[in-house]
């Protein structure tokens, strides 16, 4: 009965492939799934730690002048920042705002925890009252003054 | 036909279990990093709340154009004097000497302690504002 058993062999053979692709398959995606939580989780990580301050004086009446805002901004967290203008989204009135430049005022390199960067900001405003909103990696700051 | 169901479920079993194993190792991980996260940020929340300053004199020398001012830490957090920030009239100062309770060359800024700045800046700004390390700042008019 030679043929009884050869084709117990061949279906175990071909249950024990299938069984190993299953796990295979199974395991693969467990993986990226990991992956993908240990990412969030920096991401998470990496928002909670963020915070900045604009520390500019809204009182005084040197924050515009021809055309240009200028704005403090101070890393009060500790996560470190790039000075880039692509590290933040500006709102001037509403208004999404891309014509401006990001420099450090107190040295060079990196955004780092206790240092600042002052932000100019290219818009033509009336006088009146005026908001600026700042978001940084989830961290929103407004900043109101008038003119 | 026996074995192989066994063999079968021995092998997803087998999967599963490094599966579960890769995920939770994971898990662990991400949640411990975003406890840290928010554990630092509640410490930095009671820095910023334990912090507070207060400008008690600010006199501008016009023969020799520069500003003095002094502050006093009457909060109970240590300051350090380097990520202490001057804006006189909404412009960023660099380059300032500074002292603390007469000492010169100190970064401590401590609690009870009065720290003198001495800005060179012409003209005669009307605002002066001085920020500290977590944020906490204070305004005077010259």
């Amino acid at each position: 009965m030679a043929s009884v058993s050869a084709s117990h062999l061949i279906l175990f053979i071909a249950s024990m492939m299938v069984a190993a692709s299953v796990a295979g398959v199974f395991t693969n995606s467990i993986g990226q799934l990991s992956g993908a939580l240990s990412e969030q989780g920096l991401d998470v990580s990496s928002d909670v730690r963020t915070d900045v301050e604009i520390i500019s004086d809204s009182g005084s009446d040197a924050i515009y002048t021809d055309g240009t805002i200028t704005l403090y901004v101070k890393n009060t967290g500790s996560e470190r920042l790039a000075a880039d203008p692509g590290q933040m989204d500006i709102f001037v009135d509403g208004q999404f705002a891309t014509d401006y430049t990001v420099t450090r005022v107190d040295g060079s390199g990196a955004w780092r925890p206790g240092s600042v960067v002052r932000i100019d900001i290219t818009q033509s405003l009336n006088s009146g009252d005026h908001r600026v909103q700042l978001i940084v990696n989830d961290d929103k700051e407004v900043f109101k003054f008038r003119l | 036909m026996g074995f192989s169901v066994s063999g079968s479920a021995a092998l997803i079993f087998v999967a599963m279990f490094i599966g579960f194993g890769m995920f939770y190792s994971a898990a662990a991980n991400s949640a411990e990093t975003v406890q840290d996260a928010r554990e630092d940020r509640a410490d930095r929340s009671l820095e910023r709340a334990n912090t507070d300053i207060e400008i008690t004199t600010v006199n501008y020398n016009t023969a020799a154009s520069y500003l003095n001012v002094t502050v006093v830490n009457t909060g109970s957090t240590e300051l350090a004097v380097s990520d202490v920030d001057v804006l006189t009239n909404n412009s960023y100062q660099t380059g300032y000497e500074t002292t603390v309770d007469g000492t010169a060359g100190t970064d401590l800024w401590l609690p009870q302690e009065t720290l003198a700045i001495n800005v060179s800046v012409s003209p005669q700004p009307s605002r002066v504002k001085i920020v500290t390390g977590p944020g906490v700042a204070a305004t005077e008019v010259v």
